[in-house]
């Protein structure tokens, strides 16, 4: 059986990706898929760590991290359609008629 | 006698999300957005139930320690109704009821009041069980509910570039946060095994080395994601964006409630689920720094701005950081002591307190978009003598956000100050005291500019929204009440925080 520690190290090295990916990528869109690696990530560690305990508490709290990426996903998508109405792009630092 | 099922405590979030399911129904019969009227008002009322649930079930005892039930536990303690939830209820309930009467002059002439109306609703529920949530699962999905509704809701002008950007920018770092917040509750749940609170704290103090490390990351990704919901540093940057890009009154929806609910779900956890001496972290000393980082930064980079909602949304960063000081100065003393809940206890009536000075005043500047006078402090000259009573209120708002005598703001101020020196943090208190110092600069630029200064060049203002109004006057004498009422909000506030602690 693979050990434990192995999925720890396995779920923070996608999160790691994932945070990469959101800090270097400019498209709105890629921005969106980083994210859901980071939260599969932690996907990884709720099914693995649900066995480790033998409870099913993890597994059924993943189901839910899944539907609400989806859901945000949806919200995500309208917000980065208006973007692209507004400013012709979805470039996430074009949006700059503010400060940061 | 009647007696009530266990899930009747969930009447004041039940009220809520019934309400936005009415307003749905609603929009289905008559889609065209044809009574206004109608919609604010259906809004009102749902919001005015569940206020007065809230307030019903504080006053006879359910869910409290003292002369009442005891906390209520639902669903298998993945919810739990204590004073604290409906504390905060009745906070969210407040502020919710009056960002509708406000919206309903400024959604005129606009198209999709229902679903803005039904949004807020939403958002709303989502808060509400934010503050009941007793599992990591309740309180990760009670904030993506409230979150989700407010990103589409900052982005509810969709013709305009700012109110589009501030939502960008709010769901970029809100999915950010979101993310590390769900990662650090998946490695609460590798170390210990469980998500609900009392189990995860149990699990804790008998965890044995090797898996230390994993809680303590985990504990500080999640106060990651409670620092996104609260616009504390370090995951602060997207508030004064938000709040100035959005619909004034849903500024002041998300500045207010949506704050009080990320404090909510901040305190419960942390005192509940991680216990200082087992969480493999310091987190007092966590909260200690974000405090003073927090109330810091956004009182300093709320002096240099010109513009008045976005020195409003940088007073909001500040005060976060004051309201962080009920977590941590909270002393974790023998269990039951008084002593545990009296700084968190003013840090939540100081949030209740809040929740009625900001809200009034962005809503005094959706009073001033309503009239296109401008946004910046210059801009705001003269007002005083064209929309006296407005004014007043406004003056009313700054000098109690600035924690001046006569008003609400100084007392909840000066028991947060009070009780983080009585649990020995002087020094917490001090630079709260400096920076409320600081703060009294730049609010006093508004009341200057609507009092003193002369108007630019001449210009009229549109109509009297009588909406804004009622909302903005409410919220100013609601503050004033606040100062012969002190005294029982701070007691209850007190004792309920109090319960919370074990």
């Amino acid at each position: 059986m693979v050990p434990a520690e192995w999925y720890l190290i396995l779920a923070a090295a996608v999160f790691c990706i994932g945070v990469f990916g959101l800090l270097t990528r400019q498209n709105a869109l890629l921005f969106l898929m980083s994210v859901e690696l980071m939260l599969n990530a932690a996907n990884i560690n709720l099914a693995a760590f649900s066995y480790y305990w033998g409870n099913v508490t993890g597994q059924t709290f993943g189901l839910f991290v899944m539907a609400l990426a989806a859901a945000e996903v949806a919200v995500g998508i309208g917000i980065i359609l208006v973007l692209y109405r507004n400013f012709s792009a979805v470039d996430v630092t074009d949006a700059t008629t503010m400060r940061w | 006698m009647v007696v009530y099922p266990d899930w009747a405590a969930l009447a004041p979030a039940l009220a809520l999300a019934v309400t936005g399911l009415v307003l749905l129904l609603i929009d289905s019969v008559d889609p065209d957005d044809s009574r206004p009227g109608l919609l604010a008002g259906t809004a009102v009322v749902g919001t005015l139930v569940s206020l007065g649930y809230a307030g019903w079930f504080l006053a006879s005892g359910t869910g409290q320690v003292d002369g009442g039930t005891g906390a209520i536990s639902l669903y298998r303690d993945a919810l739990v109704v204590d004073g604290m939830a409906l504390f905060f209820q009745a906070v969210f309930a407040v502020v919710t009821a009056l960002v509708c009467i406000a919206s309903y002059d400024y959604l005129k002439e606009r198209a999709y009041q229902a679903e803005f109306y039904s949004l807020v609703m939403f958002a709303a529920t989502g808060m509400a069980v934010m503050a009941t949530a007793n599992s990591l699962a309740t309180a990760f999905i009670a904030l993506e509910l409230a979150s989700l509704p407010s990103y589409a809701l900052v982005a509810f002008l969709k013709h305009n570039r700012g109110s589009v950007e501030a939502s960008l920018k709010y769901f970029l770092i809100g999915a950010l946060s979101s993310a590390v917040f769900a990662f650090g509750i998946s490695l609460v749940y590798a170390a210990t095994g469980s998500l609900l609170l009392a189990d995860v704290a149990s699990a804790l103090s008998a965890l044995d080395g090797g898996l230390t490390g994993v809680a303590a990351i985990g504990v500080l990704m999640v106060a990651g994601g409670f620092a996104f919901k609260t616009a504390s540093v370090p995951f602060h940057f997207w508030a004064p964006e938000a709040y100035e890009g959005a619909p004034a009154p849903i500024s002041a929806f998300l500045s207010s409630a949506s704050k009080a609910a990320g404090f909510a779900v901040l305190f419960r956890v942390f005192t509940t689920a991680f216990p200082l001496d087992a969480a493999g972290v310091d987190w007092m000393l966590l909260f200690q720094v974000l405090a003073v980082v927090t109330m810091t930064l956004g009182n300093f980079a709320a002096a240099t701005q010109e513009t008045v909602k976005r020195m409003l949304a940088y007073s909001s960063i500040g005060h976060a950081g004051y309201a962080l000081i009920g977590l941590a100065a909270w002393s974790g003393g023998a269990p039951g002591s008084v002593e545990n809940g009296a700084v968190l206890g003013a840090s939540m009536a100081h949030l209740l307190v809040y929740g009625f000075m900001n809200t009034g005043a962005f809503l005094f500047v959706a009073l001033a978009e309503q009239w296109d006078v401008g946004r910046t402090f210059e801009d705001y000259a003269g007002l005083g003598s064209r929309a006296p009573m407005a004014s007043v209120a406004m003056t009313v708002f700054m000098f109690s956000l600035a924690g001046v005598p006569p008003f609400g703001g100084f007392f909840s101020k000066l028991f947060l100050f009070a009780g983080a020196v009585d649990a020995g943090f002087w020094w917490l208190a001090a630079v709260g005291v400096v920076n409320s110092t600081l703060s009294l600069y730049y609010y006093s630029r508004v009341v200057k500019a609507l009092w003193v200064d002369d108007p630019v060049g001449e210009f009229e203002l549109g109509g009297t929204p009588t909406g804004l109004y009622v909302a903005v006057v409410f919220a100013a004498v609601g503050t004033l009440l606040l100062l012969p009422g002190f005294a029982p909000v701070i007691e209850t506030a007190q004792s309920v925080a109090a319960a919370l602690v074990p």
